[in-house]
């Protein structure tokens, strides 16, 4: 079986800074991922390498097996909507889905059943609410039946209702054919609903990567009383120590059962466990130091 | 992508339409009175070989007369670069500058497919609405080229084949503009200078070489040949074939006129001879063919390399 992305060491440098450094990560079938990562972390460079409107400077990329720049027809089976959903602003909503089906060999148009009713199809696009063209825009992608869908920051701009309607309709449409979906986002909420794979892209590479159940399952949340810290029974590293007090706060990842009643053992959320790995007061593995994360902004 | 190419450039083509149509009424209405004053001076008869006496001054009155509007209609040289700086430069560079290329290149149909089939459709629409353009200006200037004739850049460059075939160069060009410059203005400024030198190289060094220039060789002071020709080079020679400077030519008519003799009969008894090197009319057609076959195949080349820019280097 295919993966439906497998990066290897893919690196993309724009004039003078690397918009994507050794990123070395393959995408299961199937899941639904979350792409997380600080602003300018390389999240949608890597998905416009994937939807071949990007070469790679180093290294290299292949989608359902085959390369997107060299064959391009792979995208026949990719849904992809970039950042902003961009389409002609000046083409009305139907001929918006002319376009779409005319240059579409696989066209399955059962899904639009949902847009057209609710936006007027002979609207201009560029007088839509970003969550119309949002869901617009995901439509169209939804149709070519993809095996693949890639979605760049797709709730950006939109309001929590629009959102809502947006992920409903991505869920309706990849329910029935197990398609792969890959979000891109800043903003870890919008995509823990959803997402059952985590990828994190920091300033270079993948710094964590996995299922979320197993991740989650994996780490956990320490409190008890400050100390020296040595050797935790159960704890293979820590992530992140936090002092307030008299009291330690450590997220660590776990090896084992913590048995050490002195402390209280807590499950992490995901969120909380994507920030600490982004701006980790305490690297869980050494890392190059020009590989240092961005600060946090969300 | 007929259907998509058609929404995506209906603004283009009817605009182009329009300017058609507007160039028709005008040749019309303007080639009215220039009818009427070529069977008013029954110019007809005046036609080698059956010039009457007296022809060269009627002509030189028709001539006169419509002289104003002959030089402005060598302005129309400037309608193929249209089709590159309108057609052309923002076909991909409108694309690029507003994201839309994201949601087009992801589609099913490639790139390459895509830009393909909408250069291939607006080339076509581009070749016809540069034949209609020619045909409209050759039909205008059937009584200008009958005679004047049409071999001089003057009518040869917005006559007969070439002017499609400018067309076509323009517009490839502005594509290949569009994505290397991403920007429709700067397309639009490179497309215009590439385009406009162009035709400059090859009308100042190429076209006059097409085939060999024919010389003639008269005597000093012999007026120039029968219009029609495209004359290249007018100059004279001494008895030994060196070229005499338009200061040496002066001085001798000053020392003639000094001397009381007559500067014209002086300057044939210096054995002074002008030497005429030029292309003849009857070559309009080769010309035309030549032309128009180098600018295809150098549009050709140019969209070959813009189909190779975009797949390997995208964005």
């Amino acid at each position: 079986m295919t993966p439906p992305i497998d990066a290897r060491a893919l690196g993309k440098r724009f004039r003078r800074e690397w918009g994507l450094r050794d990123c070395t990560v393959t995408i299961p079938e199937g899941a639904v991922v979350g792409l997380a990562g600080p602003n300018a972390a390389g999240k949608s460079t890597l998905l416009s390498l994937a939807a071949g409107l990007l070469a790679p400077s180093e290294g290299s990329i292949e989608v359902l097996g085959r390369n997107p720049l060299r064959e391009p027809s792979v995208l026949a089976e990719v849904g992809y909507v970039a950042q902003g959903a961009p389409l002609y602003r000046s083409f009305t909503v139907a001929e918006t889905i002319e376009f779409a089906r005319r240059t579409n060999s696989c066209w399955d148009e059962a899904l639009l059943a949902d847009v057209p009713t609710r936006i007027a199809p002979r609207t201009k696009v560029g007088a839509l609410s970003a969550g119309e063209r949002a869901r617009l825009a995901l439509a169209l992608a939804l149709c070519k039946r993809p095996r693949l869908v890639l979605l760049d920051e797709p709730f950006a701009g939109l309001d929590p209702l629009a959102g809502r309607e947006f992920l409903q309709l991505l869920m309706d449409g990849v329910a029935e054919t197990a398609a792969t979906v890959v979000i891109a986002s800043h903003v870890i909420a919008d995509i823990e609903r959803v997402c059952d794979h985590i990828v994190l892209l920091t300033g270079g590479g993948v710094r964590l990567e996995g299922n979320v159940e197993e991740l989650l399952e994996s780490y956990r949340i320490l409190i008890g009383p400050r100390r020296p810290l040595g050797s935790i029974r159960g704890v293979r590293s820590i992530v992140r120590e936090r002092h307030s007090g008299r009291q330690l706060t450590l997220l660590v990842r776990t090896d084992g059962p913590i048995v050490d009643p002195s402390w209280t053992v807590e499950p992490v959320g995901l969120e909380e466990l994507l920030l600490a790995y982004m701006a980790p007061e305490r690297m869980p593995e050494s890392a190059p130091p020009e590989r240092l994360p961005l600060r946090w902004h969300g | 992508m007929a259907w998509v190419t058609w929404r995506q450039h209906r603004p283009q083509l009817v605009a182009g339409l329009g300017l058609l149509a507007a160039l028709a009424v005008a040749a019309f209405g303007t080639h009215l009175p220039i009818q009427a004053a070529y069977h008013r001076d029954a110019l007809a008869d005046c036609l080698p070989p059956a010039s009457r006496s007296g022809c060269d001054i009627i002509v030189r009155h028709f001539e006169s007369e419509f002289d104003s509007w002959v030089a402005a209609l060598r302005g129309l040289a400037v309608l193929p670069a249209l089709a590159g700086l309108f057609v052309g430069a923002p076909l991909l560079a409108r694309e690029i500058e507003h994201g839309t290329h994201r949601f087009a290149w992801t589609q099913g149909v490639t790139r390459s497919r895509w830009l393909l089939s909408k250069t291939a459709l607006l080339a076509g629409a581009t070749l016809a609405a540069g034949a209609a353009a020619s045909a409209i200006v050759m039909w205008w200037r059937s009584p200008f080229d009958t005679l004047e004739g049409r071999m001089a850049p003057s009518g040869f460059d917005i006559e007969g084949l070439v002017v499609p075939a400018y067309a076509l160069f323009a517009l490839a060009l502005g594509v290949l503009a569009g994505l290397v410059y991403r920007r429709t203005v700067a397309a639009m400024t490179a497309t215009l200078v590439a385009f406009a030198s162009t035709r400059f190289v090859v009308l100042k060094f190429l076209r006059p070489h097409f085939l060999a220039p024919l010389h003639s060789i008269v005597i000093a002071t012999d007026s120039p040949p029968a219009g029609g020709d495209w004359v290249l080079s007018d100059i004279l020679v001494d008895g030994g074939g060196r070229r005499i400077t338009a200061g040496r030519e002066d001085l001798a008519v000053l020392h003639a006129q000094q001397a009381g003799i007559d500067p014209h009969t002086y300057l044939v008894t210096l054995g002074w001879k002008r030497v005429i090197s030029y292309q003849p009319a009857a070559r309009f057609w080769t010309f035309q063919l030549i032309e128009a076959g180098l600018f295809v195949a150098l549009a050709v080349a140019v969209i070959l390399a813009t189909l190779w820019l975009v797949r390997r280097t995208p964005t």
